[in-house]
């Protein structure tokens, strides 16, 4: 993979790592009635708060993340390596 | 007592075989009890909170026997986090990943289609269908494998070698069938194993290692109910249920790693064709 497409592909996941901890957090701290309408797990008049959604929006989160964090090291190859 | 300490005994001892073998623990947790005719109400909160205690219990058994496992697995995570790439020779490390990139798509689906799919099917009626079809579906898993080319001695490097990103996307989401009462996760991930082109052997060990985060994750997720109101009257046959679990999965993974270096899955398919089928057809005149 070229490095521009590299360099781009983890900005994407960055950005996208930040919106999902943003999504974990709004939905650990509104309850259902409460939360955007589009979010799955939106329930007019339910004060359930959809925790397990939150974690796993935060964990993929962490996976978005995890992948900018290899695409972005430094590019060893075999023979440098060897 | 909403359930008695010899129906807690014979559900766990149940739970920790059939969540190993391929041959679905929530169906037949759901079908026996209403063949037996035992007055469980399986939708109750208090049933699925016991139930959580049984799926800890088998949780910490696969953790516990897979542990140097483990510990090797996460030292290679983070050998990989800190070298900023997954080293070629470095099994350990891809395995490890492709448990983390396997687990996501498990735990996506489980979390937004759980409740919906335990809803609709939760009948011991479409429990013996989709038994009889999780039957076909190990049938089908072993007419279309391919034959697991022999890449390496060690296990883990086989698997590393062998299963691509794709691949563990998909068995990953493959496990999410076992949100239907009747079809079993280790029979969906080791038939999925199976089609991307690992061994049984390898299949099975890839399926545990795959389901002992989702399975760990879900329970520990749901412990607080057993703490809670909820777990009134049910904590002590959840303990005894938990132990009896804990026994038969240490049992059944054992046999389970043993049987799959020689055999298939076929009689397991057969098992669960036959089970599923007369289940299905005794509810249906009973």
């Amino acid at each position: 993979m070229r490095p521009v497409d590299r360099r781009l592909l983890a900005g994407i996941a960055v950005v996208l790592g930040i919106a999902l901890i943003a999504v974990a957090i709004v939905y650990w701290a509104e309850p259902a009635k409460s939360l955007p309408s589009f979010f799955p797990g939106h329930t007019a008049g339910s004060n359930h708060h959809h925790t397990k959604h939150g974690i796993a929006a935060f964990l993929v989160g962490l996976a978005c993340f995890a992948f900018a964090w290899f695409n972005t090291g430094p590019k060893k190859t075999r023979s440098a390596s060897a | 007592m909403p359930i008695s300490y010899f129906h807690a005994a014979v559900l766990g001892l149940l739970q920790g075989v059939s969540e190993l073998f391929p041959v679905s623990s929530l169906g037949h947790t759901v079908i026996l009890p209403k063949l037996f005719g035992w007055d469980i109400h399986q939708s109750a909160p208090y049933f699925l909170t016991f139930l959580v205690a049984l799926h800890l219990a088998t949780a910490l058994v696969l953790l516990g026997f897979f542990w140097q496992d483990w510990v090797r697995i996460v030292k290679g995570l983070g050998r990989s986090l800190r070298d900023r790439e997954i080293g070629p020779e470095d099994a350990d490390a891809k395995l490890g990943w492709l448990l983390v990139v396997g687990t996501i798509p498990a735990g996506l689906l489980g979390i937004t289609l759980q409740d919906k799919l335990r809803t609709l099917f939760a009948s011991p009626q479409y429990a013996a269908i989709f038994l009889a079809l999780n039957g076909l579906l190990l049938y089908g898993a072993e007419l279309l494998r391919r034959r697991a080319p022999v890449t390496a001695d060690d296990d883990d490097v086989r698997i590393a070698r062998t299963v691509s990103w794709r691949d563990t996307t998909l068995v990953g989401a493959a496990q999410a069938l076992a949100l239907i009462p009747g079809f079993s996760r280790s029979g969906a991930s080791m038939g999925g194993g199976l089609l991307v082109g690992l061994s049984h052997k390898d299949a099975a060990r890839f399926a545990f290692l795959l389901a002992t985060p989702i399975i760990f994750a879900a329970a520990l997720l749901k412990l607080p109910d057993l703490a809670g109101s909820q777990g009134n009257g049910v904590r002590g046959p959840a303990l005894v249920g938990a132990l009896c679990s804990a026994l038969t999965a240490y049992l059944a993974v054992r046999f389970l790693m043993k049987y799959f270096e020689t055999r298939t899955l076929l009689p397991f398919a057969i098992y669960c064709g036959v089970a599923g089928t007369a289940a299905a057809v005794y509810f249906a005149v009973s």
